[in-house]
């Protein structure tokens, strides 16, 4: 009897939560847990938030794409040349500036475009940028304390249900090898995969982990009133020996200028 | 949605002998109302968490890790020359990064080269750099160290040029480090990224009159690591801080035994390399 009561409560969870919209999550107002334990910059603690809607993939290139043929837009890859690209080869944490990368060509015009990518998020672009995309489309980056309650999906710990730092493949796309100097294609995809490849989170968000870092609004003591650019989730470049950074608690800090290969956004809808 | 979870679990152990056969819909009814009397409990139920406050000393050493040192060689120069490449937007916000031009680059001393690259990174660091700050910092020995300059690193050719002139880099720092009695993070990478294991006597030297410089212990673990000494490499020690799950969070505590190990240690590697080389 129990058991067919959990059984008939999720149904009405799950239909209460995401019968809302096809592209977006929404999520209650309420009191959740973020943070972890020893984490001095994300503490465990309870925050409230108010109910906002979140899109269930990262923004994709086609979504993109409307945008700048919209609007003209050149983003900041386009303007500076000064875009971070990746190929194998590199030492750990190692990056190329590429002035023929922009979000057409996330890794330069000699890796390849985006042409038949069009489904995969949109990289290479700068916080600005972001910026930009969500004051056209009348959206917005999520913050902090969003961003980690969708990801974590009920969860209090590091991971959401089902994942863990062991168990991640299944959800995530990330670098596999112990470091970069050969491909990894373990997963299927060295680079980004389309968004949906991997399973999504309890609350139907997709590659809330891996895929690429996605930039949130928020900021940290160690920004000392200086913009910075702060990015949530891992990336494919991420592994376990590097920055490990595929979870729920991580912050990352970037210039607000920068474009990399592995930086992308997820929006937020009121 | 955690609130609601909880209230189902709730719900589920106290009720569910009363609720028999429901349907659907009235259970989302039903639903709805125990979630807001739970919400409400569980959110006071929350107050007794365990927070982490960091501490001024959390804080301080976190600062004291990331400080980089300043070259004095050509310094008002270089900076003269910074200031000239600044691009600055009409809202003072951050416009980007800026080079000197080739012909600035390299019309420059070796020891003007050195000053310019420790104080101007010339391209962007990736979101995951090593920022991380971990409570008690000072009792740790990390696997390694943070990252050197606000999300900014070194260009291709900044490190074609320390690579190069390693020699000379070594020198620099030899005379800057006992000048300034400090050996800011920049120093520190550099003699990583040169794996200058030359200054192994040096650094040891340094550690002893700076204690509370635990990066330099690090620094020693990754030049035995960078040189796959194998006394290094097969120890706990390495399968700690650099075994399979190791990351950048990764550390080993500070106390007596461990600090001798690793001096131990590093001074036979010191040892090693320099008969290698006779």
């Amino acid at each position: 009897m129990q058991k067919i009561v959990l059984f008939l409560l999720s149904i009405g969870f799950t239909i209460s939560s995401f019968a809302q919209d096809l592209d977006f999550v929404r999520i209650e107002e309420g009191t959740y847990t973020v943070g972890e334990e020893g984490a001095v910059l994300n503490p465990k603690r309870t925050v409230f938030v108010k109910e906002f809607n979140i899109a269930t993939t990262e923004l994709t290139n086609a979504e993109f794409l409307l945008f700048v043929e919209a609007t003209g837009y050149r983003t900041t890859a386009e303007r500076y040349g000064n875009a971070q690209v990746f190929e194998p080869g590199l030492e750990e944490f190692r990056w190329i500036q590429d002035s023929t990368a922009y979000w057409r060509f996330p890794n330069g015009v000699s890796r390849g475009g985006i042409v038949n990518k069009m489904d995969h998020p949109v990289t290479c672009i700068s916080y600005r940028d972001a910026i930009a995309y969500c004051k056209w489309a009348e959206v917005r980056l999520p913050t902090f304390d969003e961003w980690e309650v969708a990801a974590k999906a009920g969860s209090t710990g590091k991971y959401f249900e089902g994942a863990s730092e062991e168990k991640i493949e299944e959800y995530a796309n990330i670098w596999h090898k112990e470091d970069h100097l050969k491909p990894d294609f373990s997963d299927g995809y060295m680079y980004t995969a389309p968004v949906k490849s991997f399973k999504a989170n309890p609350w139907g968000l997709y590659d809330v982990l891996g895929n690429v870092f996605e930039f949130c609004e928020g900021r940290l003591p160690q920004d000392k009133g200086r913009k910075v650019a702060h990015a949530r989730g891992g990336s494919w470049w991420c592994n376990r020996t590097s920055c490990a950074a595929f979870n729920t608690i991580f912050i990352g800090s970037v210039a607000p200028m920068a474009s990399f290969s592995n930086l992308g956004f997820r929006v937020v809808r009121d | 949605m955690e609130n609601k979870k909880k209230s189902l679990i709730l719900f589920s152990e106290i009720n569910f002998r009363q609720v028999g056969h429901l349907f659907t819909i009235a259970m989302r009814y039903l639903i709805t109302v125990l979630i807001s009397i739970s919400a409400v409990a569980f959110s006071y139920a929350q107050d007794d968490l365990a927070l982490y406050e960091p501490t001024k000393a959390d804080y301080d050493y976190w600062e004291y890790r990331r400080k980089m040192t300043v070259p004095p060689y050509g310094l008002d120069k270089v900076k003269g020359l910074i200031k000239k490449i600044e691009v600055k937007s009409d809202d003072n916000d951050d416009m980007g990064l800026s080079a000197l031009s080739t012909a600035d680059f390299k019309s420059l001393t070796l020891r003007e080269k050195f000053t310019y690259t420790m104080i101007h990174p010339e391209v962007y660091s990736q979101n995951c750099d090593i920022r991380i700050m971990l409570p008690n910092e000072e009792q740790k020995v990390f696997a390694y160290l943070l990252s050197t300059l606000n999300e900014q690193t070194w260009s291709q050719r900044q490190l074609v040029f320390l690579r190069e002139n390693r020699d000379s880099i070594m020198s620099y720092i030899e005379e800057s480090t006992l000048r300034s009695k400090r050996m800011g993070v920049n120093y520190k990478d550099v003699i990583d990224e040169i794996n200058g294991w030359e200054m192994i006597p040096f650094i040891i030297t340094y550690f002893e009159n700076n204690k509370k410089d635990k990066d330099a212990l690090t620094l020693l673990l990754l030049l035995m690591k960078k040189g796959e000494y194998e006394e290094f490499l097969k120890s706990i020690s390495y399968r700690k801080l650099y075994g399979q799950s190791y990351n950048y969070e990764t550390y080993i505590d500070y106390n007596k035994a461990n600090e001798e190990l690793i001096l131990q240690r590093a001074k036979g590697y010191f040892k090693e390399k320099s008969a290698v080389r006779k």
